[in-house]
């Protein structure tokens, strides 16, 4: 307790200098103008800002990026409320009852309830990382790469569940992303690997480029196809603090939102984006009147928001204990690791206590760096929805090129997102999900590595991974889900999950 | 893939799920490409796996996948295909091309392109890129491109000083020594703002003039 204390200490004290103020203050304000607006999302902004905190010190530079990825969760909701279009996937289900409470003339309680269940559950995210990060440490240490592998295995099997649609279709987009993962040298060997004789394969293709062309690029060109349907509420925002009744309901919700998310987030497979969905669900089922759910009930707000920050946040869990990225967001933040020279893992916390407890603290401070800035400025964020898409994507167009080709200098890597993004393009229209590809392409590498280290060491026998009993456990898990995603029933409330929304 | 007809429609028919049944096939084919991508390459023994173990077996695992999507779309009803447009990717893809070939001397193959630095290029792919919309205006895309490539002119050259290409390399060659590259860039980009400026103020006589419509939209907050 003491050494969570002093630790807690020592991120503040790093967290508090100006420099790291001021970065935080910006990765949040960019975080929310990126949330706001609807086609823009986190994975596409941090790919575009990558290269712009080269120049900063390391603990700034993941403090802003850290920022960007939270704030996007707090300003999605605003969207969703005011506009009824959800500005990240993780707040589509608070359209439902928040933009209720918007059209009955209460959009300022729904912001209020929203920002407030927020701030709550990045509160209670940061101590749960202040809390674990220790002791999964320590966990970390006796892992083996018989254990990696096992656990990565199961972080895609979570993926798989937790991804929309046909199961099927969520394994092959993993396999598509760890093959394209073995694409460049190959690093034990140093032969080359499917590059085709092309020099600017022979690095391997870059994630941010395939982050980029899958989120940013294919995603103009699917908004693109969408006629642009914008009705901004004209009614009146109203006050902004909920008053004691709205809060005493709302408050449990909130309790058993931030649980349900907190719990999600940790899991190594993007468990994040459910956590909003399982809250809803909880919610609605706990009700004594679920039929208010629909028609702007405040626990419906309350309870998916929560999860969605608490979510967010404990994200960081796996990658800075374990060093393995959950989902598409914290796979960049690996990149911005490795830029600076810092190996995501097990080694952060003693190697690098100041980015470690560093960026904790700064998540705490930029919750409330969100309050100030979402509440009061909302009518600002609203005005900003009035860009037309028309403008707006040739300015993404151009930040991302601008982002791509300042990384490596290679005007080849531009040509790649443009090839990527219309490969993602095909993807969403043949009703495939771009972000396991993602995670497959980030943990392919990893995966490799360990899969042959493991067998290496016991020489090429494959039941290792059965024998030892914390892989063999990792292993159960995987297999039991999902197999449990294919059984008819499960698959039904699975999809109910999703479709409810 | 909504009503019932179009389930009817396509009962007859020997795929019943076409876009399982297409993505499939692209799965298969993507699948049996990486096969032969890593056929050259030694997949050693478990216990020392060479570089082609891993891709193989991927690739393995992709065509198997995409074979049994496929029979699905055989087998059980599903969604048919999605209608694609054309406009948008050919002129997105174009626009970033365009960026890539301009920012710095490049050569593929036979092509050489002069490298011409974000003055250019920027403006190009705004430009290119605005038109994968049909609701793409030439003025309003101009006046855009103008203000974007002065701001970030300033915030990645002047501000970051990201190692990004601003000029044409002919133009920084006559130019050096003679002016301050810093100095050339913020007058360069305020040359740009201005001539944003100037546009919009026509822009918006021009359109006081044509209709006097355009209510102020108040956000009451």
């Amino acid at each position: 307790m003491t050494d969570l204390l002093a630790n807690l200490g020592l991120g503040f004290a790093v967290a508090l200098s100006l420099q790291n103020v001021t970065l935080c203050f910006l990765g949040c304000l960019v975080g929310t103008l990126i949330g706001v607006l609807p086609g823009v999302g986190p994975i596409a902004t941090i790919a575009m800002l990558l290269p712009i905190t080269f120049g900063l010190d390391p603990v700034g530079a993941l403090i802003m990026l850290a920022g960007i990825y939270y704030g996007a969760q707090y300003g999605g909701s605003t969207t969703a409320i005011l506009v009824n279009i959800p500005g990240e996937a993780t707040s589509v289900v608070t359209t439902l009852d928040g933009h209720q409470m918007a059209r009955q003339g209460r959009a300022g309680v729904a912001l209020g309830i929203a920002a407030i269940g927020s701030f709550f559950a990045g509160t209670v995210a940061t101590l749960l990382i202040a809390a674990l990060g220790a002791p999964l440490t320590r966990l970390a240490l006796i892992f083996g790469p018989a254990e990696y592998f096992a656990l990565m295995v199961m972080g895609l099997a979570f993926a798989v569940v937790l991804a929309h649609g046909s199961v099927l279709k969520a394994v092959a987009m993993i396999l598509v992303g760890i093959l394209l993962a073995a694409v460049g040298t190959d690093l034990e060997t140093g032969q080359e690997r499917m590059t085709f004789g092309l020099a600017f394969l022979t690095d391997g293709v870059d994630f941010s480029v395939l982050a980029m062309g899958l989120f940013g690029v294919a995603e103009i060109l699917r908004n693109l196809d969408q006629t642009e349907t914008r009705e901004i509420a004209r009614a009146r925002i109203g006050r902004l603090l909920p008053s004691l009744a709205d809060l005493r309901q709302a408050a449990p919700a909130t309790l058993r939102g931030t649980a349900i998310g907190a719990i999600l987030g940790i899991l190594p497979g993007n468990g994040a984006v459910l956590g909003p969905f399982a809250a809803y669900t909880v919610e609605k089922r706990l009700a004594r009147d679920p039929s208010r759910f629909g028609r702007g009930a405040i626990e419906g707000v309350a309870g998916p928001e929560s999860a969605n920050n608490a979510g967010a946040q404990t994200a960081f869990i796996p990658l800075l204990t374990l060093g393995i990225p959950p989902n598409a967001v914290m796979a960049l933040m690996v990149g911005a690791m490795t830029i600076h020279g810092i190996v995501p893992g097990p080694g952060v916390m003693t190697k690098n206590p100041n980015l470690f407890w560093g960026m904790i603290a700064s998540m705490w401070i930029g919750n409330l760096m969100l309050l100030v800035i979402n509440l009061p400025l909302v009518g600002i964020w609203v005005r900003l929805l009035k860009v037309p898409y028309r403008l707006m994507f040739p300015a993404i167009l151009m930040f991302c090129s601008i982002g791509i080709y300042s990384i490596n200098a290679q005007p080849t890597d531009v040509m790649l997102i443009a090839a990527f993004g219309v490969f993602g393009y095909g993807l969403i229209k043949f009703g495939f999900e771009p972000a396991p590809l993602l995670l497959g392409f980030v943990l392919g590498k990893l995966m490799e590595e360990y899969l042959r280290r493991a067998l290496t060491l016991s020489r090429g026998d494959a039941l290792v991974f059965l024998e030892r009993p914390v892989s063999a456990v990792l292993f159960l898990v995987a297999f039991t889900i999902l197999a449990a995603a294919l059984l008819p029933s499960l698959r039904r409330s699975r999809d109910d999950v999703f479709t409810e929304a | 893939m909504s009503d019932a007809s179009d389930g009817a429609r396509r009962a007859g028919s020997v795929v019943r799920a076409p876009q399982s049944f297409v993505a499939g096939i692209v799965l298969v084919l993507l699948g049996i490409f990486g096969i032969w991508a890593a056929s050259d390459l030694p997949r050693g023994t478990l216990g020392a796996m060479g570089p082609g173990m891993l891709p193989h077996w991927v690739a393995i695992g992709v065509a198997t996948c995409g074979g049994v999507l496929a029979v699905t779309g055989l087998v059980r009803e599903g969604a048919g295909l999605q209608t694609f447009g054309l406009r948008g990717p050919i002129t997105v893809v174009l626009a970033i091309l365009a960026f890539a070939m301009t920012i710095r001397p490049f050569t593929l193959g036979p092509v050489a392109s002069p490298g011409l630095g974000l003055i250019v290029a920027g403006p190009l792919a705004v430009m290119i890129g605005g038109y994968a919309t049909a609701e793409a205006r030439f003025r309003e895309l101009l006046i855009l491109a103008l203000f974007l490539t002065a701001g970030c002119m300033l915030l990645f050259g002047d501000l970051l000083n990201l190692p990004i290409p601003i000029f044409p390399t002919a133009l920084i060659e006559a130019a050096s020594g003679k002016i301050p590259s810093r100095m050339m860039l913020r007058m360069a980009a305020g040359v740009l703002t201005l001539a944003g400026l100037g546009l919009l103020a026509l822009q918006r006589r021009s359109a006081r003039q044509g209709r006097i419509d355009v209510a102020s939209h108040t956000m009451s907050t």
